[in-house]
């Protein structure tokens, strides 16, 4: 039985890197009809799988594409195993408030990132685009977020980040709050000057900074 | 405890005192030494690296070093936007930043036109003197007989270069043209990067006066080549794209900076030419086309009038291949149009070796049939870098033959049948796949990946273009491919990359610099100016973010 695990789990975890959905279902029925744990197949299984993904996206293997196609054959088997979960297990995930600063209408960088966050085990609240400084903080505080989590692909509007980090200090919630930054004309300096908690230069590299910041 | 510290520039030999922690790129702006920093101390170019000594490298907190090889670390370069001076330091700003001559665009596909003037001057024998006329108003009088001397200029200012064309408007002919870098340029490659650089009042007149005095300087050139008389230039037209048609008139360009993206200066104007110090006639104007949005400028306007495309008969597509990728598609005549984020890496920004259009550029590369290589670069030289050209040549050529695969990844040397000549090409750096072009030039994977966003954007425009309007790609009769390294690029690497769909082969023409010829047919003709400003406002404009499958289309354009 644990070899039979161990095969299953690993079968998932190639079928995301492998882009194949069809063999993401299947071996996601397999895995019910075996009665094995539907949140460790998600866990070792799937998730292990978008990790590999985002590490061949490190390493310039894998481009945008790829990892769409990837986290789509990870959603598919996730429909397949997510009605099996016990219900204490869905539990208490990390939860991150994403989205794209006003004046940028830009936001395909910012759903790289989501889907990367969620295949890794976060709750992600997305805004969407141009989105108010302010409005960051107040879903940050209505949902009880760990992370903010912003991004642009302008250079005129990088300052509403800096906005955001003056508000939260300004209201006395900066240490509520990890905030994180990326998108094109973003770098680390940019982030240090701003007072943000981390940069990300890609959505893998979000996916560990984020993990590094709660953890 | 002074705070102050010195900075030396080399090889200028000239010195500023700044405060601590003010970083090398400032200290050089104050001391008026001019280091290129395309993205505008923003950190994310690496183009404004400067060398240290061994002791003014103890000086500074230097920040940035991700752009930097190994090696070049070693030897002491540092990126000047990012290094903070903390003492007196000796900086050495390297040679290719002080100004190479640049390859400059400055023909294209023209319209005839019956000249038509604004500007009439007639002869009065009975008190020997001229008068000069701007529409029907009598604007100047000028003594003796100076009727056949009536000239204009065209003028196209592009983000990267400036083109004067100095126009007889007797007789429509070009007496000579000249052509300079934008100055703006050097402390701000892009369009966004110069908004933000012109957010404050300050760094807005120095952009609009940088380019003022600029093309002064052209029109002396274009004067004294042709021994006309600067008095005697009675209009010119300033074609663009709406950010530089703001900073060129000193309007504030931040409303084109931030979403909805609404031009505050949308042209259609004349403007006083001594208002703004060219020096030109004292009653000479200047007149800026329409624009057509924030995005597409009145250089498409030009273009679109220089190209007749509300003329044409079926279906014909105008693209112009650059940052902002504007484009316009015209159907029996009716227009709409569009543009797209394709960013700056068709100027060679954003790719490890990439470089603009001068010397030791490589700007051709193709693969013999024998699998050899031919390069050709600017200037015949040994390359030094990539221009846009050859940039898109190279991936073009590298697709074609199986180098890179479809999804933009270098293929593995060792489980492939590649020829030796290009197999051996295939080498590592720092840890990563590399195709090397020649002993200082090569393309990362990462270039790659930057090529596939730039074309993938462009290709994402026109296919969302072509179906707002109903039409497949087969059906267009005609794709006119316009914008200052136009005629540099061939249509087989366009192809390859996908850029444009395969469909469009033998369809493709290049049309050039339709700005500047666009812009000579609006001066000579002002009947033409009515046509246009009405025709504008006709233009359908598109915005590309609002269409709900816009992503999924990118992604898919992507590949090659």
């Amino acid at each position: 039985m644990r070899e039979l695990k161990a095969k299953l789990f690993q079968d998932l975890s190639d079928a995301v890197v492998d882009m194949d959905e069809e063999k993401a279902v299947e071996t996601s029925h397999q895995v019910i009809d075996e009665g094995i744990d539907a949140y460790e197949a998600i866990e070792k299984g799937l998730a292990h799988g978008m990790d590999r993904v985002g590490e061949l996206f490190d390493q310039e293997e894998y481009f945008i594409p790829e990892v769409l196609i990837c986290s789509d054959a990870m959603y598919a088997g996730v429909e397949v195993l997510k009605p099996h979960l016990k219900g204490d297990e869905q539990g208490e995930k990390k939860k991150v408030v994403i989205g794209v600063i006003e004046g940028d209408t830009h936001d395909i960088g910012k759903n790289l990132v989501k889907i990367m966050l969620e295949t890794s085990g976060f709750d992600v609240f997305d805004l969407g685009r141009d989105i108010p400084p302010q409005q960051f903080v107040d879903k940050a505080k209505e949902v009880g977020a760990h992370i903010i989590g912003l991004s642009t692909l302008m250079t005129t509007t990088m300052d509403g980040m800096r906005e955001v980090v003056r508000i939260l200090e300004e209201t006395n919630l900066r240490e509520q709050f990890k905030v994180i930054v990326g998108g094109g004309p973003i770098s680390q300096s940019f982030a240090d000057k701003i007072g943000a908690d981390g940069y990300a230069a890609n959505a893998a590299d979000a996916v560990r900074l984020a993990r590094k910041l709660v953890s | 405890m002074s705070t102050s510290v010195n900075v030396v520039f080399q090889p200028l030999n000239r010195t500023v005192q700044v405060e601590k922690g003010v970083t090398i790129l400032q200290a050089a702006r104050l001391a008026g030494v001019l280091i290129e920093s395309p993205c505008n101390a923003v950190g994310t170019c690496g183009k404004c690296k400067v060398k240290l000594d061994q002791t003014s490298r103890s000086s500074i907190r230097p920040y940035g070093l991700h752009h930097l090889s190994p090696e070049e670390e070693e030897q002491g370069y540092v990126l000047s936007c990012e290094a903070e001076v903390l003492g007196d330091i000796l900086v050495d700003v390297p040679s290719r930043s002080h100004g190479t001559e640049l390859k400059i665009l400055s023909h294209g596909q023209s319209v005839e036109v019956t000249p038509e003037t604004y500007f009439q001057k007639r002869y009065e024998p009975k008190d020997d003197r001229t008068f000069v006329f701007a529409g029907d108003e009598l604007v100047g009088l000028e003594q003796s007989n100076t009727e056949d001397q009536k000239y204009g200029l065209a003028v196209d200012i592009g983000t990267t270069t400036i083109v004067v064309s100095l126009v007889d408007l007797g007789s429509g002919q070009e007496i000579a043209s000249a052509s300079a870098l934008n100055p703006q340029s050097l402390h701000a490659q892009d369009v966004l990067s110069r908004i933000t650089f012109a957010s404050t009042k300050r760094g807005l007149m120095m952009m609009y006066s940088e380019l003022i005095n600029e093309l002064n300087r052209l029109i002396e050139r274009v004067t004294e080549k042709s021994i006309v008389n600067r008095e005697h230039i009675y209009e010119v037209i300033f074609s663009g794209n709406t950010c530089m048609i703001h900073l060129a008139t000193g309007k504030d360009p931040a409303p084109l900076g931030k979403y909805p993206y609404i031009p505050e200066f949308t042209g259609a104007v004349h403007l006083s030419a001594s208002e703004h110090h060219l020096g030109v006639s004292p009653f000479g104007l200047i007149y800026v086309p329409p624009v057509i949005s924030a995005y597409v400028g009145a250089d498409i306007t030009s273009g679109i009038l220089a190209s007749q495309l509300h003329q044409q008969k079926g279906i014909t597509l105008f693209v112009d291949i650059g940052t902002n990728g504007e484009m316009a598609l015209a159907v029996e005549g009716k227009l709409s149009a569009t543009s797209t984020a394709a960013g700056p890496a068709f100027e060679g920004m954003n790719i490890t070796c990439g470089m603009r259009a001068g010397a030791g550029a490589l700007e051709f590369f193709q693969i013999e049939d024998d699998k050899t290589i031919t390069t050709k670069t600017i200037g015949d030289q040994e390359p030094v870098g990539i221009c846009g050209s050859g940039l898109l040549d190279i991936v073009g050529e590298l697709v074609a033959n199986g180098v890179i695969d479809k999804n933009g990844r270098f293929v593995k040397p060792e489980s492939t049948l590649l020829p030796a000549s290009l197999k051996e090409r295939l080498q590592l750096r720092d840890g990563k796949r590399v195709f090397q072009i020649s002993r200082q030039v090569y393309l990362t994977q990462k270039d790659v990946r930057q090529v596939q966003l730039a074309k993938g954007a462009i290709r994402t425009g026109i296919d969302l273009l072509l179906r707002s309007k109903g039409i497949t790609s087969d059906a267009v009769d005609r794709v006119l491919i316009a914008g200052s390294f136009g005629y540099h690029l061939r249509a087989k690497s366009l192809i390859h990359l996908g850029l444009l769909p395969d469909s469009f082969d033998g369809k493709i023409e290049f049309i050039g610099n339709t700005s500047k010829t666009g812009a000579q047919a609006f001066l000579m003709n002002q009947s033409l100016r009515k046509e246009m400003e009405k025709g504008v406002t006709e233009i359908e404009v598109i915005e590309l973010a609002n269409y709900g499958d816009f992503e999924q289309v990118f992604v898919r354009s992507l590949g090659f």
